[in-house]
């Protein structure tokens, strides 16, 4: 366990202990949260004094290793560096906070998010393991989205801080899929052995952009740099502390770590990095300009430094990185002590308004020297440090005689002018104006707080001046990025040379734009684009509820008819997509064989679009019955005639089934209020229907093998003892199965009696005429009879000719049917004058038992066994086990259709009792029928 | 003369049956038979131990499937019932998220049935036999062995969403759920028909074999069809857009704890089942359907979190998230394409099961929070309101939930969306990683939004009383526990979902 694991641990102790110490100290818990920085800071000075031997040791400690998630932490020179930066300014930071706070109640909370922060923030820095520096990263995501969004009521602040979070987090998960590829190409999440080994080809690239993505988002660079000046909104010091030494540093850290290992690799590196870094470092200064509010001045100067620090440390060339680990340092001396000036003057004068703000140079004295000292070091002034930076990364660019360095050193000076006059008009500003100040006594507490925002602006003026003597803190921390660097200097004077001609030409000039401000603000007015980032981003956010609203709104609506039309069309959008490219219709396909044939498809067709299209229930029922008619017409053509019979039969027994439940609902369609939606319904149908029909064209010409009827039609006969091939099979071959379905049927069966006992009242159902039909009575006197009779006939007859237990089952089912619509429940009564269920267990037990017959035989179960008897007059018979067998799926049969009109036929109609349940809830029968 | 008994022409000889192997599926369906049949001859048990045997029984099986975990590392993966089932440790490992499922939500649902007319033993004899289904599913050598375990946990199913015979929107529920479940059933079969008629086998290591000797005469068309077909059934049980329809009404009307188990067992189900058919069944076609599996993760991955956005009810944003999770999951499934019946597999397979067993455990415990929560309410997003000031603890489980919903570090849903991500990127699947990684961010605004909700609104004052029951604690503080434990260390997890291989 290294040391710099206690100093996590210690922050996270701090930050969980900070509420409780608030309670009875205050806003003076600050001071004992910054106890953590100032451990971290002695503990780096220690470290630092003590010589790198054993600061460049990995201490690693297994995590997850399956997902090359290890505790691995490096502290090298230069993660010393950025731990002594974040400490300091954190100490500083910290103590400012006591004085701010006094008197804030919410200061606990705030102590434990700015602790936690810190921690985190010290995590990135020290990470050596990718994985674990991105743990880090989100970290600082979500710490910084409480500091910001601190004042929780405020409805602005919380927008800015997820505003702020949404960016920054998207902008890690890139950059997590970034290190998921690099580990994934080399096999390791480790940075310092990705150094020695750096990846290369495509993965590298992409992994390159999306850590790049993640570094811009956190840094603030354009485009996505719309949420740190919303991000002012968080107390000053937060914003001192996340826009110096941590949050937006982040990325730089991250660019400055991976410049060495991609520059060379990934060749689109260093044209993005400085593309998006000049850019940047222009755009923030030319928008700064023309702010009022100080904070937000500053806000768009940290976003310009920020570019130019992103440019120093991603181009890649050793001397420059020396310079941008000067700037660095620079950089968070005199952004944190800014950021503390304001906060000062935001506390005495109650606004940050530089158009208001007069006189402060006389009564804030100390203030002032801080603000001059750190506004001249953003100038690039001498003696400052950030002089020294500055003065250092020019150079860097005249040495390097590539074609892109004069370019980036045009840039860079526009930058800088633009710097000079932002900071100028920070001064003037802050400070100037003739008029006393309207305040007249300042309080001890914002003395306090100025003194401490001068101690940054004075270690920058030693910085400047002891530059030479620095070299061991800046050399070490550059070499370890770029070790050819280690014999170089850092001097504060250079003598005469073109880069400090350019610095004179970029103070001059910044000077210049500055004096003509207001010429320039009519310019700015004119080029400004009248949108800024935030209206953009709101408005991406915006839209995405409105398109998400409209899309739940058209086709989340609840309604089954259009869920079934998004995935009918899906389903046929893919496969029809392939078969049009690659359809084998059948070469010998006939459109028709006879006007016959067409005839029947007419009523198909006919039928089908009258259900389609008809208002009311009753007739589209009508029609699909017509629909199964002339699909039965066509079986006939073809001489399917058990097919046929079959058919028809189902269809008419449907079509009463379905009349009857139809009589609980109203009689017409709901209208469909949306006429398009019909227009839709009708494309999809059609789509469907024609996808259907050349899948099956396709499927019918596809045949590899021969068909397997060939085989049934030769063994019927003899193995199965009938000429009737589809009854062979259902009674024999596939007996079995047959046995399984007749179970279905009766739990069916059962199924429906149960369930529409519960039938709650709904609407009430309108009754049926029955009883009063002289043709209906007639009619079903003749029918019913004979119907009967032919019933058992198929039922003996089916196993040769066509026929069978399941036909002749219907047949008689449908009788029933005929005297049910005479009679009413009354009359079906007289012909079953028992309950079905006993049809529907009888004939089941004798289908079973048939099997066990079989079994008992010898055999297999169901195995079907021959009979003859010679009958005198008849002659022979011949019976087979297959018999029985049919005269139990016969009972199932009509059980069924008994049980379902007995139970659809609504519980209003007169009967007897044989049908009622016993737990029923039907009203009282009358005895005998109507009829 | 039975085609069974055709000895002479047609040689069949009688499957090996291997019982324990089966053990866990046998357990759980005699364990739904002994419920329903002694429940229903016994007069009505005391309280809680209807729960308590069917999380018993579900346990059972888990443990049973631990045991035959074992015995496949020693001596190899096989198949059982001739061929019929898949005797793997995919299946083992789909086997122990179903049965742990069936242990949680029996726990969630004893004090949710309570005092209702469903008071008995029918809803757990469903749940078991769902889970029954479910494994077959994902242990199915055989399309149409498949299609049986599809059809039991459907059907289960449907009863299940409709349960609730006091509200309109649980019968809503079942009804939408079983018609277009019906219909995805037939495009599923169709599907299977149309396969056989192109492989001449439903069983998947003959269809393997066939479509690898099938040579470059024959017509693919009717193959293509078939697979088609097969991924509108399969994402239909998924729940992957664009044939998600149904999930946020069913989700929403079906009993809370109902809708638990859906968006857990019966997800861990239907991927095992897509990854039967898929990388088991139809590598060699994998150039064709890996696109569709694309598209499926993309249109998942942006509906899920978009459309999660705009919800005003909790029940409805979890299930867009859940649509959302299956996305990601299929970034997982799409990376595993890229290997598919390759010798190594790459890591596609194991990131799936992991992730599936991680958001299983998640998920059962949000919808119980929310079972607790809205236990009469309709599940609106103000029911939440200063969740946090009634009831801390519920509060901070919901919380840990949310957060391993979004991915967030420290919990198993980071664990989760890591494998998937890692396995996409190393099959180059980067262009769907960083899909996957943005949409991420998106859904994170939903569970943000609950999290407001709770800790920063204020309490309505006629907000109904929460109590929580025990089981429902037990089976709550579980979840919340595994989510952070596993999520810190998930390092045997991990190396156990790496043992996950499919037979061949």
């Amino acid at each position: 366990m290294s040391s710099i694991w206690w100093l996590l641990a210690l922050h996270l102790a701090l930050a969980a202990a900070a509420p409780v110490v608030a309670r009875s100290q205050g806003s003076r818990v600050m001071l004992f949260c910054a106890l953590a920085p100032a451990a971290t800071l002695v503990w780096t000075i220690v470290a630092a004094v003590s010589g790198g031997a054993d600061a460049d040791a990995i201490t690693g400690v297994g995590w997850v290793p399956e997902l090359g998630l290890e505790l691995t932490l490096r502290v090298d020179a230069f993660a010393l560096l950025w731990t002594g930066i974040i400490s300091g300014v954190g100490v500083a930071v910290f103590v400012y906070s006591a004085s701010y706070f006094e008197g804030d109640p919410d200061v606990g909370a705030f102590a434990t998010r700015l602790t936690a922060f810190a921690g985190a923030m010290l995590g990135i820095v020290v990470a050596d393991n990718l994985l674990l520096l991105y743990v880090f990263w989100e970290l600082t995501s979500v710490t910084s989205y409480l500091l910001i969004g601190t004042k929780d009521k405020a409805p602005e602040a919380v927008a800015a801080a997820r505003r702020a979070f949404v960016v920054t987090a998207a902008g890690g998960l890139a950059m997590l899929a970034g290190f998921v590829a690099i580990g994934v190409q080399t096999s390791t999440f480790s940075l310092s052995a990705l150094v020695d080994n750096p990846p290369s080809g495509t993965t590298a690239t992409i992994a390159a952009i999306a850590i790049l993505l993640g570094a811009f988002t956190k840094s603030a660079q354009f485009p996505f740099h719309g949420w740190l000046p919303g991000a002012m909104a968080a107390p000053t010091p937060a914003s001192a502390y996340l826009h110096s030494a941590t949050m937006v540093k982040a990325g730089v850290y991250l660019i400055a770590r991976f410049a060495p290992i991609f520059v060379v690799a990934v060749p689109v590196w260093r044209p993005t990095v400085l593309t998006v870094g000049l850019f940047t470092m222009v755009f923030g200064g030319w928008v700064a300009l023309r702010q009022n509010d100080l904070k937000i001045l500053l806000a768009y100067g940290t976003v310009s430094q920020l570019g130019f620090l992103v440019v120093l440390f991603g181009v890649g060339v050793p001397s420059v990185t020396l310079a941008a680990v000067v700037m660095l340092v620079a950089h968070a001396l005199f952004k944190s002590s800014l950021f503390l000036v304001i906060g000062v003057i935001d506390q005495h004068a109650g606004t940050r308004d530089l158009r208001t703000l007069t006189g402060l140079a006389r009564s804030l004295r100390v203030t002032c020297v801080a603000a001059v000292l750190a506004a001249a070091s953003m100038m690039g002034l001498p003696p400052l440090l950030g002089f020294v930076g500055k003065e250092k990364a020019l150079e860097g660019f005249i040495d390097t005689s590539d074609g892109w360095s004069s370019t980036v050193l045009v840039a860079v000076v526009a930058g800088s002018i633009l710097t000079v006059a932002y900071s100028a008009r920070f001064l003037q500003g802050g400070f100037g104006g003739g008029d006393p100040d309207p305040v007249s006594r300042v309080s001890r507490r914002v003395r306090t707080m100025g003194l401490v925002a001068a101690v940054g602006s004075v270690a920058g003026l030693l910085g400047g001046l002891l530059a030479a003597p620095l070299r061991d803190i800046f050399v070490p921390a550059a070499a370890s990025l770029e070790p050819s660097v280690a014999g170089s200097k850092v001097k504060l004077w250079a003598g005469f040379n073109e880069a400090l001609l350019l610095s004179a030409i970029a103070t001059v000039g910044g000077l210049v734009v500055f004096a003509s401000t207001d010429r320039l603000g009519r310019l700015q007015r004119q080029l400004n684009v009248p949108v800024s980032w935030t209206t953009v981003y709101d408005g991406a956010v915006s839209r995405l509820y409105t398109v998400a609203e409209r899309t739940t709104a058209t086709v989340q609506n609840g309604s089954l008819p259009v869920y079934l039309g998004v995935i009918a069309a899906t389903t046929l959008g893919v496969p029809a997509g392939i078969l049009l490219v690659d359809v084998a219709l059948p070469a010998d396909a006939v459109a028709a064989e006879s006007m016959l044939q067409v005839a029947a498809c007419l009523l198909v067709a006919g039928t089908a679009i009258m259900a389609a299209v008809s208002g009311r229930r009753f007739v589209a029922a009508l029609a699909i019955g017509g629909v199964g008619y002339g699909v039965a017409l066509l079986f006939v053509i073809q001489g399917a005639t058990d097919l046929a019979l079959t058919q028809f039969l189902i269809e008419t027994l449907s079509v009463v089934a379905l009349v009857l439940v139809l009589r609980h609902l109203p009689e017409q369609f709901p209208a469909v209020p949306w006429k398009l939606g019909r227009v839709l319904q009708g494309a999809v149908a059609a789509v469907v229907g024609v996808s259907v029909v050349v899948l099956t064209l396709t499927a019918g010409s596809s045949r590899s093998t021969p068909s397997a009827s060939n085989y049934y039609l030769d063994r019927a006969l003899p193995d199965g003892g009938g000429k009737n091939v589809v009854n062979v099979i259902l009674t024999d071959f596939r007996a079995l199965d047959t046995l399984g379905e007749i179970a279905v049927l009766v739990i069916a069966a059962l199924g429906v009696t149960s369930l529409l006992l519960v039938l709650p009242g709904g609407v009430p159902a309108r009754r049926l005429r029955t009883g009063d039909s002289i043709l209906l009575t007639r009619l079903a006197n003749a029918v019913v009879p004979i119907a009967l009779v032919f019933s058992a006939f198929l039922l003996f007859a089916g196993h040769n000719a066509p026929g069978g237990g399941f036909v002749g089952g219907l047949v008689a089912g449908a009788a029933l049917t005929l005297e049910y619509a005479r009679g009413g429940r009354g009359a079906l009564e007289r012909i079953v004058p028992f309950d079905p269920r006993l049809l529907l267990g009888g004939g089941l037990a004798i289908a079973a038992l048939t099997g066990v017959a079989g079994l008992l035989g010898g055999g297999e179960f169901l195995e079907s066994s021959k009979l003859e008897v010679d009958v005198p007059v008849l002659g022979t018979m011949k019976a087979t086990s297959a018999l029985p067998f049919d005269v139990g799926v016969f009972m199932v049969v009509v059980g069924l259709v008994v049980t379902v009109l007995a139970r659809l036929g609504s519980a209003s109609e007169p009967s007897r009792a044989t049908y009622t349940e016993r737990d029923g809830n039907e009203e009282p029968s009358v005895v005998g029928s109507p009829s | 003369m039975n085609v069974l008994a055709q000895a002479d022409t047609l040689p069949i000889s009688e499957p090996e049956i291997w019982w324990f192997a089966l053990s866990p599926l046998l357990t759980l369906v005699g364990g739904a038979l002994l419920l329903m049949v002694v429940g229903a001859l016994t007069p009505q048990w005391p309280r809680g131990l209807y729960a308590f045997v069917s999380a018993m029984i579900g346990g059972a099986a888990g443990v049973l499937a631990i045991f035959n975990w074992d015995d496949i590392s020693d001596n190899g993966p096989a198949t059982l019932v001739g061929g019929a089932l898949a005797f793997d440790t995919f299946a083992m490992w789909s086997t122990i998220v179903i049965s742990g499922a069936v242990v949680l939500v029996s726990m969630l649902a004893d004090e949710y049935i309570r005092d209702t007319p469903n008071d008995g033993p029918e809803i757990y004899a469903l749940l078991l036999v769902a889970a029954a289904g479910g494994i077959v599913m994902a242990s199915a050598n055989d399309l149409i062995v498949l299609f049986l375990g599809l059809e039991t946990l459907s059907l289960a199913f449907y009863v299940l969403a409709a349960s609730n015979r006091r509200s309109d929107a649980s019968a809503e529920s079942g009804l939408k759920y079983f018609l277009l479940g019906g219909f995805a059933s037939a495009f599923f079969l169709y599907g299977i028909a149309l396969v056989y008629g192109a492989t001449g086998s439903t069983n998947i290591g003959e269809m393997v074999t066939s479509l690898a000797n099938r040579g470059d005469s024959g017509n693919d068309v009717l193959a293509l069809a078939g697979i088609a077909l097969l991924l509108v059934g399969l994402g239909f049980k998924i729940a992957a857009a664009p044939f998600h329809v149904w999930t946020p009404d069913v989700y929403q009307g079906a009993p809370t704890p109902i809708t638990a188990f859906m968006a857990s067992a019966g997800k861990a189900a239907a991927f095992g089942a897509l990854i039967r058919v898929l990388i088991s069944g139809l590598p060699s076609f994998r150039d064709d359907w890996q696109p569709i599996i694309w598209v499926l993760a993309v249109a998942s991955l942006v509906v899920g979190s978009f459309l999660a956005v705009v919800q005003r009810n909790v029940k409805r944003m979890l299930a867009y998230s859940s649509v959302s999770h299956a996305g990601f999951i299929l970034v997982g499934v799409e990376a595993a394409a890229h290997t598919a019946g390759e010798a190594d597999g790459g890591m596609g397979i194991s990131s799936v099961q992991l992730y599936l067993l991680l958001y299983s455990v998640i998920v059962i415990g949000s919808f119980g929070v929310v079972a607790l929560v809205a236990r009469e309410a309709d599940a609106d997003l103000s029911v939440f309101d200063g969740l946090a000031k009634r009831k801390p603890l519920l509060a901070g489980a919901f919380t840990i939930f949310l957060l391993a919903q979004a991915g967030v570090p420290f919990t198993t849903g980071f664990i989760a969306k890591f494998g998937v991500i890692q396995a996409g990127v190393d099959a180059e699947s980067y262009g769907l990683a960083i899909i996957a990684m943005v949409t991420a961010v998106i859904a994170a605004f939903v569970y943000l939004r609950i999290m407001v909700a709770m800790w920063q609104k204020d309490v309505e004052d006629d907000a109904p009383a929460i109590t929580v029951p025990v089981s429902a604690a037990i089976a709550i503080g579980f979840a919340a526990v595994f989510t952070l434990v596993a999520g810190l260390y998930p390092s045997l997890l991990i190396d156990w979902s790496d043992a996950i291989t499919l037979v061949r």
